[in-house]
């Protein structure tokens, strides 16, 4: 059944292939300016991943006119209004974000400032606030798992008054996705791992999700099938660039997925345990998926036992209810092996949640944003025990 | 013309509305908890509402272009009035700016939750109240001009 109104709406150009990230004069040239300024954290460009870029830049005419490596691990307010000046004083035409969820939406919030001038907090706080396109904003990832490089969102840490800050805005989707496999290579398996099963939980959850499309639908199976297949191998053989390549991919296509379709009680329940216990938000997403499929099952069966297929557990002559069920088992197996590797928990009691934690888990889910599109209308006593099978 | 036929019977209905919703401990906790001051800016009909959680209990006040709000939400009434049925998705509203939203949207988005259940009280409080013929859950009719 379609749904009664929807959108799809992705403006990103997204480019794959092995190396690409050292070789962009084709799309650099349409895109049509020179100067770019690279922003990225200290971790990448010891990796030498910042230096390679700025060469493939170099060595094809275009100028690297500034660097900005002090992003924090999570995206810092003050970080944002620094690096802005420094963009604005560099006389840089663009931005190329080379990292993860953090970089990318530092970036993104620069490039507000540097396009439109302004206070990010006082002239831009709400949703959609952005009148006209920004600047070129060029985006390569070092993890697979955000999806950031196609979403329409920055979310920003204020440090001084120790809140979030989210700034949706179709203009804040960046210019180029730039795919390239290579520039993944070095991700540990752990931050394999948790990025991974955050990819899997954006594309699940998007797939079951009450605002899901038959576009956000194809996007989200897709990546499902991607990680099905290359995430455990990721995770195994760090170096296995075709398994990189197959989960940069995924990752792309989830955050295309959960960007229209938005997620549910599972990302309600991960952000609880990152606010209260520091749970990182991929090791919380990972372990809660199989258990928030279960709080929704009744309300989701249907449509999960489509994903079987594409999971590889399907089975002739079973009822939706049972397909959907090895879905689940699925996703679960999966978890196991990443936990039989030592690359990610699958217990909340092993990333330092107390004995007392669902209980709080459970309170701050029902407060979350993202409840709000659960399938299932949420309830804290119906939803308590589920987080207490995930302890 | 909209959905009302002056900015009066709408300030009544739906001002009405947002009083009954703080005066249900249920939903009015969750606001309360919130603190935050919330100006609606409504056209077609034209009309302010500022819904303040900030002190001990909810406070409607219509007109109120004076108080510094933390949101402003702006939309029409007809988009409002459906809002309160449960029947506008957010996120397509916000994006095609059927709505406007400023302020932290964080804390606008932890709101949703606590009013969802108000979906199904705006139809029994059009009801209750002799406002039946806004009530687009039973028999809709577009006004004639």
């Amino acid at each position: 059944m379609l749904p009664e109104f929807f959108e799809f709406y992705n403006p990103t150009k997204i480019v794959y292939q092995i190396g690409i990230a050292t070789d962009l004069k084709p799309e650099l040239d349409i895109i049509g300016i020179k100067k770019y300024f690279i922003i990225s954290d200290h971790v990448i460009s010891d990796l030498g991943l910042v230096q390679k870029v700025a060469d493939g830049l170099a060595n094809v005419g275009f100028e690297t006119v500034g660097r900005y490596l002090d992003v924090a691990q999570d995206a810092r307010l003050n970080d944002v209004k620094k690096c802005a000046d420094l963009v604005k004083a560099s006389g840089a035409e663009g931005i190329i974000s080379i990292g993860g969820g953090s970089v990318i939406d530092t970036a993104k919030a620069v490039n507000i400032l540097f396009s439109e001038g302004g206070d990010l907090v006082d002239d831009y706080s709400g949703a959609h606030t952005l009148t006209r396109p920004l600047k070129p904003h060029i985006v390569i990832p070092t993890t697979a798992g955000t999806g950031s490089e196609v979403t329409m969102a920055a979310v920003i840490y204020d440090e001084d008054n120790k809140e979030k800050l989210a700034f949706p805005d179709k203009f804040l989707l960046p210019n180029l996705a730039v795919l390239d496999p290579e520039m993944t290579l070095s991700l540990p398996p752990k931050m394999t791992a948790a990025t991974g099963m955050d990819a899997m939980t954006h594309a699940v959850e998007a797939y079951v999700g009450i605002q899901s499309s038959p576009i956000s639908d194809v996007m989200a199976a897709g990546a499902i099938e991607l990680i099905m297949k290359n995430l455990v191998r990721a995770v195994e053989n760090g170096d296995d660039i075709e398994a990189r390549g197959g989960m940069l991919v995924a990752a792309t296509m989830a955050g295309i997925a959960f960007t229209h379709s938005m997620v549910g009680v599972v990302h309600a329940m991960a952000h609880a345990a990152g606010a209260h216990y520091r749970v990182p938000h991929g090791v919380a997403n990972g372990i809660l998926l199989p258990y928030g499929l279960d709080y929704n099952f009744d309300f989701i069966y249907e449509k999960l036992a489509r994903l079987a297929p594409v999971m590889g557990v399907a089975a002739q002559g079973i009822s939706d209810e049972d397909a959907a069920r090895n879905v689940i088992a699925a996703i679960r197996s999966m978890t196991g092996k990443l936990n039989e590797l030592g690359a990610l928990p699958i217990r909340l009691r092993d990333t330092g949640v107390p004995e007392d934690g669902p209980a709080v888990i459970a309170e701050g889910a029902l407060n979350d944003g993202s409840s709000f599109y659960n399938p299932r209308p949420m309830d804290e006593e119906e939803l308590l025990p589920y987080v207490q099978n995930a302890y | 013309m909209g959905m009302f036929e002056s900015a009066e019977k709408f300030e009544e209905i739906l001002a009405g509305f947002f009083r009954h919703m703080g005066a249900t401990k249920s939903i009015a906790d969750k606001l309360l908890a919130s603190k935050l001051i919330i100006r609606f800016n409504y056209t077609d009909p034209d009309l302010v509402i500022v819904v303040d959680c900030s002190g001990d209990q909810i406070d409607v006040r219509p007109h109120d272009t004076e108080t510094k709000a933390i949101v402003e939400m702006s939309m029409s009434a007809e988009v409002a009035h459906r809002f309160w049925f449960g029947k506008v998705n957010l996120t397509s509203a916000l994006t095609r700016k059927e709505m406007v939203a400023k302020g932290p949207i964080p804390k606008v988005l932890k709101l949703l939750p606590a009013v969802q259940p108000a979906y199904a009280m705006y139809p029994q409080y059009l009801d209750a109240n002799g406002y039946e013929k806004y009530n687009i859950t039973r028999a809709y009719r577009p006004p004639t001009a």
